[in-house]
């Protein structure tokens, strides 16, 4: 790890606190993450707030704001009267999460860098990191629950994280801290302005951190060589137009076809290697429908909670509501014909209030 | 709130302010059109260029005005040939280390104070360095550099160059950002053929600033269009901000020595004040050689960031090394320099003092600074 002026302070931790547990707590610089840090203090921790530096790229016109989010997650630090850390993850970061994101989407498929990010660097480089330094626990400002090692719902169901969390080790988990498992995003911000921290009224991070605002698509430009071409109706074959790169479109998507008037048109079909986009207007196309998917890279959390009838929830992104399912080999079929999600997605398992692990779409 | 960081930003005094204020609505009009209010726009603009010229020694026609510092010491770099080199200081600002990347370059070192190392500048001076380029001040550590020497210096090697045969130009290009209010400064006398000038430093407006350009020196627009300020920076003309800077500059003509006692005595306050801290100070640079109004310190074992987060809680503003480097978390290449430690390094603090400072304030600020700094040495070591 680069020793840089900001890991200064690094260096000195842990000194005459050995009468309380101690918790490396990932900060992001958002309000989250600063709330979980005065919960974890008012519970008597001896916490640590750690900034976990991941890759950016940075050209002009494209700045990942990792700089203003580091400043913000040391001053909530140092108001706390906490130690400070930076961990510099960029090379793991790019390896195990940008390089990931890529070849998924080379491949003409949707991944979630968040999920890659949870599994490979919060809950493995920095709980790993976390515990080498002396750690007793690990936390973060996730919507989440640890209970008996189980990864389970948080409180506030509208705010739950788990659909990105479902990958994370069992072991991280059994030492992992949520403070925010038992309050509502309104509670969050509420205790964020009583103590006067600075970035509760900061805007929510949306989206994949080191792209930053410029957005995915010019952020794959840069590193995908894109070629132009037809975009065709499904039904007709017809030409209706021409999209900038065949990668850049979703299975299901909406937005962004170059073909303007009437009804909207949804893509419903990708065809790389012709480098096809076939779209329709048809919503019931067959094509944007289904009562099964089939997983890859399956992770079961824990096989002893599977409810042996197989009869399980699923979340198919994050915040959509909970469907019932049947799981079986490495197949999940529903009831009832579902929106198609695209290849690359996962799909969350749960059973009560525990994540059961899940899967990616295959494709 | 006590502000001491005035080598980052400035207050607009009311005095300016209000001088700008009918520029942006009653004479709104553009000083480039033909009717008569306009034209008397065009008068008021062009008695303010004379007005900033006129405090360094120049004419209103020396100068090109341009949206800040940044832009006019990009602009001055435009003398250089194809094939000319240009020397800059180690220390130099981003402005001038960034920009000048764009050419052949070789970089000047420093001694421990920061001052130019002038065995170095002398080993440098090839045939085809057409440009050296050193501030007045050093942005973070306030050193002062020695112009007039440097331009001496110069002088010989363009006469031994023509003796030589050879003609190639050789200028010296110099950023005034910091320590215009401090000091006297006459173009003749420093012997400077470029200098930027920056209003937001002094109690102007932001985002105006201009380049001295002496006589027969070429320079190549970095825009083109209306052909504002003879061609060289086309755009309409910022009539408020230069009035407001020229205002403000007005307002510290002849004040420089008064102001350099006063700031002499306030940073000795400071100075005292920050000695009882349970760590002891470094205080950087050499004060001989050092804007009055600068105080660059170090507590080394300290994070400098955490007392910034600190003191600014107390409403106490102070930066650490210079707030450009600081924003990118990269450690300050000035402090590095003059030869700091990275422990050295991480516990400096850039405390600047300027219109908003009296005794009273200082005081009290030195008092705060003191008690943080000593709160931080209990929180590490118990």
């Amino acid at each position: 790890m680069a020793k840089t002026g900001v890991e200064q302070s690094a260096a000195r931790v842990n000194n005459n606190k050995g009468k309380h547990p101690t918790v490396f707590l990932g900060m992001s610089g958002g309000v989250d993450s600063s709330v979980s840090a005065i919960l974890l203090k008012e519970q008597g921790y001896n916490v640590v707030g750690v900034y976990m530096k991941n890759w950016s790229k940075d050209l002009p016109g494209m700045k990942c704001p990792w700089a203003e989010d580091l400043a913000d997650a040391k001053r909530v630090a140092t108001k706390l009267d906490m130690d400070f850390m930076v961990f510099d993850f960029e090379k793991e970061y790019k390896q195990k999460v940008v390089d990931y994101m890529l070849a998924e989407f080379k491949a003409g498929r949707t991944p979630n860098p968040d999920i890659m990010c949870n599994e490979e660097i919060k809950f493995k480089l920095f709980f790993e990191e976390a515990t080498k330094r002396g750690a007793d626990y690990i936390a973060t400002g996730h919507y989440a629950k640890s209970e008996d090692g189980k990864l389970k719902l948080a409180l506030d169901q509208n705010k739950d994280q788990t659909y990105f969390l479902y990958r994370i080790s069992k072991d991280a988990v059994k030492k992992t801290l949520f403070p925010l498992a038992e309050l509502k995003k309104p509670e969050v911000k509420e205790l964020a302005k009583k103590h006067g921290l600075a970035n509760a009224y900061k805007k929510e991070s949306m989206g994949v951190c080191f792209v930053g605002d410029v957005g995915m698509k010019d952020f794959l430009r840069e590193y995908i060589d894109i070629t132009p071409g037809e975009i065709r109706e499904l039904e007709t074959e017809a030409v209706l137009g021409y999209h900038d790169g065949a990668i850049f479109y979703t299975i299901g998507q909406r937005h962004g076809l170059y073909v303007g008037g009437g009804l909207p048109y949804y893509v419903v079909k990708k065809d790389l290697e012709k480098n096809i986009v076939y779209v329709s207007k048809n919503l019931n196309a067959k094509d944007l429908w289904t009562k099964a998917i089939t997983l890859d890279n399956i992770f079961i959390r824990d096989g002893s909670d599977f409810p042996k009838d197989g009869k399980i929830m699923v979340r198919l992104r994050h915040r959509a509501p909970l469907v019932p399912a049947i799981f079986e080999k490495n197949h999940v079929l529903f009831d009832e014909e579902i929106k198609t999600i695209a290849a690359g997605q996962s799909v969350v398992f749960y059973s009560g209030d525990t994540c059961l692990g899940g899967g990616i779409v295959k494709g | 709130m006590i502000y001491l960081d005035h080598a980052s930003a400035t207050p607009v005094s009311d005095k300016v302010l209000r001088a700008m204020t009918p520029f942006m609505t009653d004479d709104f009009f553009n000083p480039s059109s033909a009717y008569l209010p306009a034209v008397r726009v065009r008068d008021a603009y062009e008695n303010a260029k004379n007005s900033i010229a006129n405090s360094i020694g120049a004419k209103g026609n020396d100068l090109v005005i341009t949206s800040g510092a940044t832009e006019a010491n990009a602009l001055a770099m435009t003398v250089v040939s194809k094939n000319g080199k240009i020397l800059v200081l180690e220390t130099e600002h981003a402005s001038i280390l960034e920009n000048v990347k764009k050419y052949k370059f070789d970089i000047i070192k420093v001694d421990k104070n920061g001052l130019i190392n002038l065995d170095d500048l002398k080993s440098k001076l090839s045939d085809e360095v057409e440009l050296v380029s050193v501030s007045l001040a050093n942005n973070e550590l306030g050193t002062i550099q020695p112009l007039a020497e440097i331009s001496r210096i110069l002088k010989e090697s363009r006469l031994d160059r023509l003796k030589r045969g050879i003609t190639t130009q050789l200028l010296l290009h110099s950023d005034s950002s910091q320590g215009l209010a401090l000091l006297e400064l006459n173009i003749a006398r420093l012997g400077v053929d470029l200098m930027t000038l920056n209003s937001a430093k002094i109690c102007g407006p932001k985002g105006v600033g201009a380049l001295y350009v002496g006589h027969d020196v070429r320079l190549t627009p970095l825009t083109s269009g209306g052909g504002q300020e003879r061609g060289l920076r086309a755009g309409t003309e910022n009539v408020a901000g230069v009035i407001g800077f020229a205002t403000a500059i007005e307002a510290i003509r002849g004040h420089s020595s008064a102001a350099r006692k006063k700031y002499t005595a306030l940073v000795s306050i400071l100075k005292k004040e920050l000695e009882k801290a349970k760590i002891a100070p470094i205080f950087l640079g050499n004060a001989k050689h050092q804007l009055a109004n600068f105080l660059p310190v170090s507590f080394p074992g300290l994070d400098a960031e955490r007392l910034v987060f600190k003191l600014e809680e107390q409403e106490v503003y102070v930066s650490t090394g210079a707030a450009c480097s600081a924003s990118k978390g990269e450690p300050s290449h000035v402090l590095r320099a003059i030869g700091l430690t990275d422990t050295e390094i991480a516990g400096s603090l850039r405390l600047s003092l300027g219109v908003l400072n009296d005794e009273e304030n200082v005081q009290q600020a030195g008092k705060i600074i003191r008690k943080v700094v000593d709160d931080e040495v209990r929180r590490i070591y118990g």
